[in-house]
């Protein structure tokens, strides 16, 4: 594996893209089966956990990379998360939410959290303050608007007006609190607060996103 | 609205400090809307983790795979929540103390053996009632659910929601008449001219929830009066029918 933010050809990755696309939805597809899986896991069961690793991993890892910039460090907190996910499968509740969206949830606040423990340090605060916006900003919206190619939340977030998107990915690929997103984008913390929300609202219009009802 | 609730987006994305969390977390245990507006969100950031697929290294999955074989799982229970640890460790103790008195009576061994496994049947019932919910749930909210509706004309509502995909369907009865002494609601899946049973209602119930296993091909949802303990095929004309595609 090479290193630096950059190693991973974003459509490298998506090289599975075309075959995925010639099959209508198959996220949603894979979203169903985690459910089941998952729920087979909460009863002990490993050969389940060993197929919604292969459909979940990749993106647990890929997110934790696209946080912490590290692949070492990735491959850590990936480890940590899906143990958790086999240790907690039981807290899974199916009726609040998707089994996917669950474990990148966990993943998620994992890799936040080592992102502010390693970088609660003055170097990231120096970094954040002195920066105008230009160099961790452009890189966090450059490299996610360069994987969101091909993909429908692509669509969904160019939906969103700029400050809305800028503030999601922001947090969201970047790992910064608001606060920092407020200092990045130079906007009142009460701005930043309300564009995530209202952002976020239209990305789960955007995407059909529906709990069961 | 109150202003914490303004902190619902950046809560979702994890970036709030500790001291936002949790008085956000607080506000959620409130607020019964806030609580489907943060999953909704939850949901759709979870999509931004697609774009970010990626290989992980082939080391990864041997290491999980390994620790996860020596890592014991909590125990099911409520939304994290650690009630049901809490209720296990009580069982175990009592448990632990009927078994002390009953070997210091030296006579009672069979007693106790009894009453652990009432213990561990309660504690399957539970797992078994647990993953029911956890399959209705998953059938409510299947992408390619379907859902039928219809009134029994002697009162009382029947819906059906099926799922070709999961192969399970969920049979919601309301309202019925409580059947007389001797007779049960007995429901049906039905395929060309065979009729498949798919479950009883205990005696002296019109109101139910029950899971439907094998729906996939199946052309119509039926529901008819039977004696009790039910019978291979219907002998009654169904108060209801429903299509299930």
């Amino acid at each position: 594996m090479t290193h630096g933010d950059n190693a991973g050809d974003p459509t490298a990755p998506a090289g599975d893209g075309p075959g995925l696309r010639a099959v209508p939805d198959p996220v949603s597809d894979s979203r169903a089966e985690a459910d089941g899986l998952l729920r087979a896991v909460a009863r002990g069961d490993e050969a389940a956990f060993e197929q919604l690793y292969a459909i979940v991993a990749p993106r647990v890892y890929g997110l934790a990379r696209r946080v912490l910039r590290d692949p070492a460090q990735a491959e850590e907190v990936a480890q940590e998360v899906l143990v958790e996910v086999w240790r907690t499968a039981a807290r899974f509740d199916p009726t609040r939410g998707s089994a996917t969206a669950w474990v990148f949830t966990i993943a998620h606040r994992r890799a936040v959290d080592r992102v502010r423990s390693e970088q609660a340090g003055a170097e990231r605060a120096r970094r954040v303050a002195a920066s105008s916006g230009t160099t961790p900003y452009d890189e966090v919206v450059e490299e996610a608007a360069a994987r969101l190619e091909r993909q429908q939340v692509r669509r969904c977030l160019a939906a969103l007006t700029e400050v809305q998107r800028e503030a999601i990915t922001l947090a969201y690929y970047g790992g910064h609190s608001y606060r920092e997103v407020a200092g990045l984008l130079d906007t009142a913390l009460p701005t930043v607060k309300t564009r995530m929300r209202d952002g976020l609202i239209r990305l789960r219009d955007c995407l059909g996103v529906e709990l069961g009802r | 609205m109150t202003d914490i609730h303004g902190l619902a987006g950046a809560y979702v994305l994890d970036a709030v400090d500790d001291v936002e969390r949790a008085a956000f977390g607080r506000h959620l245990r409130d607020c019964e809307t806030c609580g489907v507006e943060v999953a909704e969100l939850r949901e759709a950031i979870a999509r931004l983790a697609d774009p970010t697929w990626s290989v992980p290294p082939p080391a990864l999955r041997d290491a999980v795979l390994a620790e996860i074989s020596r890592t014991p799982q909590e125990r099911p229970g409520r939304g994290g929540r650690d009630g049901s640890a809490a209720g296990d460790r009580w069982r175990r103790r009592v448990a632990a103390a009927a078994a002390a008195v009953v070997l210091a009576a030296a006579a009672g061994t069979v007693t106790w053996a009894i009453q652990e496994q009432r213990v561990r049947d309660a504690r399957t019932d539970v797992t078994a009632a647990r993953d029911e919910v956890a399959r209705i749930g998953a059938v409510l909210a299947a992408p390619d659910a379907v859902v039928r509706t219809g009134a029994v004309p002697a009162g009382g509502r029947v819906t059906v929601v099926a799922s070709a995909g999961r192969d399970e369907g969920v049979a919601l009865l309301s309202g019925l008449a409580v059947p007389v002494a001797g007779r049960v609601y007995q429901l049906w899946l039905i395929e060309g001219g065979t009729a498949t049973s798919a479950g009883l209602l205990p005696a002296g119930r019109g109101a139910a929830t029950v899971l439907l296993d094998g729906v996939r091909g199946k052309v119509t949802f039926g529901v008819t009066e039977e004696p009790a303990g039910g019978s291979s095929a219907p002998t009654t004309t169904p108060l209801v029918a429903l299509p299930v595609t």
